[in-house]
């Protein structure tokens, strides 16, 4: 037997879709059975019902995901064997109506009409049960064999809503099961349903007597054979779907003049309010099979989750808590934790002390050259550089960060923080969408500049390339300036100050230069829950790891090409070159060489700067200045090749022009700025 | 695997696994979300690994 999820695929070709609609199917004809000769399961709702949970336990380890034929949207199928009985189960994208509007939704439709599934599994939320049955009804007058999972009973059950599935089962005529799948409960109801017979229901409601005339005159009106009822194809010509009209013209061949005289006339009759009037009355229909059948509490249980989720998207209280959420997770745990004890117990002690002094000794007596000693314990040496850096100061800040950040992730935070900040991030030409590069940027910034391409239209993307490039400082940089600022009061303050303004005011001005309109945002936001440990560990750890493969490799070539700058003297000339602008930036010559490492990896540059900080070069003012000047500096190589390849040449060049010009420039009037206020 | 943005839940194969584009990392093995294209971490396979040998055990 197959069981099929229903998802959201796309159609690029109407023609294809034709033949899908033909033939209709019912609980008498048999029904499409895969090659293997398992018969088709497809399981169809909502995006975040909670259907590929329910698609992993019926199926197990075994799926195979493919794009389905002629698109680009990808299916998973698996197979499931249940009292002897084998079925292929279909996992569908999210669909909110079988009357598509999305390319995925055109898919979901396809499948479940092309593969005519031997059951369709609707699973809906229990927690919004009323906005979800019209297409419950929609797949009941489709005259599908329909089995509807109510889900997530839990949580419904915590927020006070009581639902009787027996009396809702009787009002829908179709078999109903409360289930939560997340549990595992209710799965054994669901798959002996599977295994049972279904059949097609004949729909127990009816609309208004104007509607049902209406769609039984076009009904009426339609001879060929279809896969879907008379009734679901009128209602969907009503509407407008253009594919069912070709479908109609096809199949009916003379006649189809004849329907669209018909179906023209009723749309003229009712100009645009036919949606309307259709949900309206569905609206209506549904509230009829909930009356008894769901209560809600005279008093509705308001969950803590709930509460926190109004809080954190209220800028009265959302302002408030995002910068606890920052105190603590980033200053307190990443800056003073992990960038301050962390970093002195592995850097210092681990390496300085003990590390460091062995290498060099084991080096020195395996390698008589003195040039190729320097190579791996000098200066800028592969072991006493690279990857001191690397492991001694850059991974404990990660490792603290990622937890930090993994913990905000599994709470549902980042979405409620794009609507938070969606109003100012439009007087900056972005929306709220933006959010995503910007999080991610301070984990890192080349990666987050290539998810700017998932931005609506190309001057968001413009913009969030220049704020990512100027402005966010990326994980291990963040961590290592938060505990080298810490120590010196009143620097993070102007540290951040600086870097806030400078966010609001660029992204202002690009908004103003560069042309063209902010598009609307709107995103459906996941329960808030409590981040699970498991979850938390596994994602840092999965980065941290990401990470650290990634950085090594780069810090040791770094390394490598600093020690040939050495050794032929060219680092010596580079430094050189920037003494005059680290003398008008008030800093000492040595913090040249952070820059230079900077511009290999922003992190490498950080770091840089902590060595620089504990041999005591940096009075507090000059530390605050080369920490904006370093955070603004032009981007590491990986992300202006990034930069390069995903907004071109011109942009990329102009980018980097920019923000190095705009950076030493800020580093000028800052220092200025601190001498004469005497602040710092 | 639930998307950590928007919380779509999608298969890990369903997300666009990696970035080829990459010049300094030849890829990350981030899967992001098709719905919102957040860049999720894998599950790594020493997770799966256990969690496999979990389910055969029960």
């Amino acid at each position: 037997m197959k069981v099929i999820f229903i998802g959201i695929t796309s159609l690029k070709g109407v023609a294809a879709t034709m033949s899908f609609f033909k033939k209709k199917g019912s609980c008498h004809e048999a029904p499409t059975v895969a090659s293997s000769g398992a018969k088709r399961v497809a399981l169809v709702g909502n995006p975040n019902v909670g259907k590929s949970v329910l698609f992993n336990a019926l199926t197990g380890a075994y799926v195979t995901v493919s794009n389905y034929p002629g698109t680009s949207v990808e299916v998973a199928r698996g197979n499931a064997t249940i009292d002897g009985q084998h079925f292929e189960v279909i996992d569908t994208p999210g669909m909110y109506s079988i009357l598509p509007i999305t390319e995925e939704e055109r898919v979901a439709r396809e499948i479940l009409l092309n593969e005519r599934p031997y059951l369709v599994i609707h699973v809906l939320d229990a927690r919004n049960l009323e906005r979800m049955l019209p297409m419950t009804l929609q797949l009941i007058e489709a005259e599908l064999p329909v089995i509807l999972v109510v889900n997530i009973m839990d949580e419904a059950a915590r927020m006070g809503l009581e639902i009787d599935i027996a009396l809702l089962s009787q009002h829908l005529g179709i078999p109903v099961i409360g289930a939560a799948t997340a549990k595992k409960v209710g799965v054994p109801e669901i798959r002996a349903a599977i295994a049972g017979s279904p059949c097609s229901a004949t729909p127990p409601f009816r609309y208004s007597r104007l509607m049902e005339g209406d769609i039984s005159e076009v009904a009426a009106l339609l001879k060929g054979k279809y896969l879907l009822s008379r009734k679901s194809l009128a209602l969907l010509l009503l509407q407008g779907d253009d594919e069912v009209a070709e479908l109609v013209r096809s199949t009916e061949g003379k006649g189809a003049l004849e329907v669209e005289a018909g179906v023209k006339e009723k749309r003229f009759e009712r100009r645009e309010s036919f949606h309307l009037d259709l949900s309206m009355e569905r609206k209506e229909i549904v509230k009829g099979i909930l009356a008894g059948a769901f209560r809600v509490p005279q008093k509705r249980v308001v969950t803590f989750g709930e509460r926190l989720s109004r809080w954190t998207v209220r800028p009265l209280t959302g302002v408030p808590l995002l910068l606890i959420v920052l105190y603590f997770g980033l200053y307190k745990f990443v800056g003073e934790f992990g960038a301050g004890t962390l970093v002195d117990v592995l850097e210092t002690k681990g390496f300085k002390e003990l590390f460091n002094p062995w290498i060099t000794e084991v080096v020195k007596n395996l390698v008589p050259w003195v040039i190729i000693q320097e190579l791996f314990i000098g200066e800028y040496g592969i072991i006493t550089l690279g990857i001191r850096y690397a492991v001694g100061i850059i991974l404990p800040i990660v490792a603290t960060f990622f937890l930090f950040f993994s913990i905000l992730e599994d709470s549902g935070y980042f979405p409620r923080l794009a609507l938070l900040v969606d109003r100012v991030f439009k007087t900056i030409g972005l929306t709220g969408r933006a959010v995503i590069p910007m999080v991610l940027g301070f984990g890192c910034d080349t990666m987050a500049t290539m998810v700017t391409r998932t931005l609506e239209t190309v001057r968001e993307r413009v913009i969030a390339t220049l704020l990512l490039a100027l402005a966010i400082p990326c994980s291990a940089q963040l961590g290592v300036i938060l505990a080298l600022l810490s120590k010196a009061p009143g620097a993070l303050a102007v540290w951040s100050i600086c870097l806030i303004l400078i966010f609001l005011l660029v992204g202002l001005l690009a908004a103003k230069v560069l042309p063209g309109d902010t598009p609307m945002f709107y995103m459906e936001i996941p329960p808030m829950r409590a981040p699970q440990l498991s979850n938390v560990l596994t994602k840092t750890y999965t980065r941290m790891q990401w990470y650290f493969i990634e950085i090594l490799p780069l810090f040791v070539i770094a390394s490598i090409l600093l020690w040939l700058g050495k050794i032929t003297h060219f680092l010596e000339t580079m430094v050189g070159w920037m003494n005059p602008v680290m003398g008008s930036l008030g800093l000492p010559k040595e913090t040249a060489t952070a820059f230079i490492f900077g511009f290999f990896r922003r992190d490498y540059g950080a770091a840089g700067l902590y060595d620089l900080q504990t041999q005591g070069l940096l009075n507090p003012r000059q530390l605050t200045v080369a920490a904006v000047t370093l955070t603004l500096f032009i981007p590491c190589v990986a992300q202006f090749l990034i930069m390069k390849r995903e907004r071109g040449w011109n942009v990329a060049l102009a980018i980097g022009i920019f923000v190095s010009t705009f950076a030493f420039g800020s580093g000028w009037l800052l220092n200025r700025f601190l001498l004469f206020s005497s602040i710092l | 695997m639930r998307c950590g943005f928007c919380g779509h839940e999608f298969a890990e194969a369903e997300g666009n696994v990696g970035c080829k584009n990459c010049p300094m990392s030849g890829g990350c093995k981030m899967v992001k979300c098709p719905r919102c294209n957040y860049e999720n971490p894998p599950e790594p396979a020493l997770v799966k690994g256990l969690k496999k040998l979990l389910a055969r055990k029960k």
